[in-house]
Order: C-alpha cells, then sequence, then structure tokens
C-alpha cells in the first residue's frame, strides 16, 4: 500500500517537473512577414472622397455660390436700369400702338353728328 | 541597438526599430503565449496582437519598467483575454446546444505537446498542461512564467506588478492545486 502511495507521489512529482529544462518554443517560420500582412490589412483604407469634406473646401464651395449668386444679381439690376432708362419712351409707344391708344381716328366727333 | 534607442526608434515609427523590437522578442512572446493559451495557432495570433498594440501605444510606454517587461505584461493580458473569449463561447455552445438551437458537436481540447519540451516528458508535460489549464489566472500566469519562460520570481512579480513574497505565494497555491488535480486524475 506504501509503495503504491510512494509511486504515486514520485509520478506526481515528475509530472510536476516535467516542464524543468525544456527548450523554449520558437516563434513559426515568417513571424514578421505574417505580423507586417496582418498590420497593412489591419490600416484604415484612405478614402478618395474625404478631402471634400474638409472645412476648406466647404467653406470655398459657398463662397464661390455667394459669389456666382452676387455677380448675377447685380448684372440683373444694372441690364435692368439701362432698359428703364433707354427704352421707356418707346415701350409705352408701343403698347399704346398696340392698344390704339394715339389713333386720333377713333376719336368720335361729336359736332360731327349736329 | 539599446533600449532606449530602440524605443526612440519605435515613436519615431521607424521600420528597422520595429523590426529589431520583433526580431528579438518574438520567440519570448510567442513562448509565454503558447503556455497560456495551449495553442500554437491563438499564440501566434497573440504575439501578433502584443506587436500591433506596442506599435500603436509605444508612446504611452513610460519606461517604468524595463521593455520586456511590457512585452509579457501586454502577451499575458491577451493571452487570458483569448482564454475568457474562448471559455465563453464555449459556454453559449453547450447553452445552445441544450436548447437545439446548434447541432455542432462540442469540441475537447485534444492534449498540447509543448514543441520545447523533450520526447521522454511530453506525456507527463501535457497531464501538467491540462491541470495548469484549471488553475485561476494569477497562479496560471505565475507559474508559466517561471517554469516555461524560466522569469525568475522578481522577474515575474514586475510582469504582474506585484512583490516578490506575493509569487512565492502563488507558486506555492499553484503547486498544492496542481498536485490535488493530478492526485484527483490518478485516482
Amino acid at each position: 500500500m506504501r509503495i503504491m502511495e510512494n509511486n504515486r507521489n514520485n509520478n506526481i512529482e515528475d509530472i510536476l517537473n516535467s516542464l524543468d529544462n525544456s527548450q523554449p518554443a520558437a516563434a513559426p517560420d515568417f513571424f514578421y512577414t505574417r505580423l507586417v500582412a496582418r498590420m497593412e490589412r489591419a490600416l484604415p483604407v484612405k478614402n478618395n472622397t474625404g478631402w471634400r469634406l474638409k472645412p476648406v473646401y466647404v467653406i470655398g464651395a459657398l463662397l464661390m455660390v455667394l459669389a456666382v449668386n452676387a455677380v448675377v444679381l447685380l448684372k440683373g439690376q444694372s441690364e435692368t436700369g439701362n432698359f428703364t432708362a433707354d427704352n421707356e419712351e418707346s415701350v409705352q409707344q408701343s403698347i399704346a400702338a398696340e392698344y390704339s391708344l394715339n389713333d386720333n381716328n377713333s376719336v368720335y366727333d361729336l359736332n360731327q353728328d349736329k | 541597438m539599446n533600449e532606449f534607442e530602440l524605443i526612440q526608434g519605435l515613436r519615431n515609427g521607424n521600420e528597422a526599430a520595429f523590426k529589431y523590437l520583433v526580431d528579438t522578442y518574438q520567440d519570448r512572446v510567442f513562448n509565454t503565449a503558447i503556455g497560456v493559451v495551449q495553442n500554437a495557432e491563438d499564440a501566434e495570433d497573440v504575439a501578433q496582437e502584443v506587436f500591433i498594440q506596442v506599435f500603436r501605444s509605444i508612446n504611452q510606454f513610460k519606461g517604468e519598467s524595463k521593455l520586456s517587461t511590457w512585452l509579457y505584461r501586454i502577451a499575458t493580458t491577451r493571452a487570458l483575454d483569448l482564454l475568457r473569449s474562448k471559455k465563453s463561447k464555449k459556454r453559449f455552445g453547450f447553452i445552445q446546444r441544450l436548447f437545439g438551437d446548434s447541432n455542432e458537436p462540442l469540441l475537447e481540447l485534444p492534449d498540447f505537446h509543448h514543441p520545447g519540451v523533450a520526447l521522454e516528458k511530453k506525456e507527463n508535460a501535457a497531464k501538467l498542461f491540462r491541470a495548469i489549464n484549471q488553475l485561476p489566472d494569477q497562479q496560471k500566469l505565475a507559474f508559466t512564467l517561471h517554469k516555461l519562460e524560466g522569469l525568475s520570481y522578481q522577474e515575474v512579480s514586475d510582469v504582474l506588478e506585484t512583490t516578490v513574497p506575493a509569487v512565492e505565494s502563488l507558486m506555492h497555491r499553484a503547486k498544492q492545486n496542481l498536485r490535488k488535480m493530478l492526485e484527483k486524475d490518478m485516482r
């Protein structure tokens, strides 16, 4: 009985000491290559459209739109002003002609009936 | 390249410094990881994660401990994280099987054979690894770092951020627990 117990204890000690003098495990071949490949895969994909959202470009685009609007408005105003000054009389004439306002023949001569 | 130059190189994003770091420490990191996770593929995965973390967070390294201590600390933390996630997956798989959601059989891990153990000791070492797997985390780390990686108690205490007497206590309890588990297996 005691011999069996001694054997068992020895066996347990052998198991407990089985890692003594073991060699360290070496990393697998091409570890660095695989590591670098993994790091490259993990890099975020560069978004080529990202520059469009930069504040400089957004503000620039807004200013450009405002400038175009301002130019169109100013140009329109000046053209309207010239049109009024130069052609107001001719417009009045053309309207009058269209509605026959200047036609004296259409005025009834009341004295003629007498 | 000394440690200071290496850290400076890493902080500057120097690829040669990173390669030097990996070449110098890859075996130590891998050996630490394989002792904890007990699987070569998982250990490589953990080792890769360690170096990626070092690359990303070298600026957070204050230099209060040695670079190797910092690497060991990251390696052990990552290895334990992987073990926890595998255990929770296994538990979830078990519950799924109970409720009939999954038909996949639960795979028991085969015995782990450490590549550095001599052939005549392989069988005993496999039994020991099976028992180590059941130890509490801190005891497991203290035992594997000391026995497998060959770190002194002082170095183990630096890695585990504790004192030398605490490591001695961890080792004592680890051996006691292992002895009990092995006795139980033999009955």
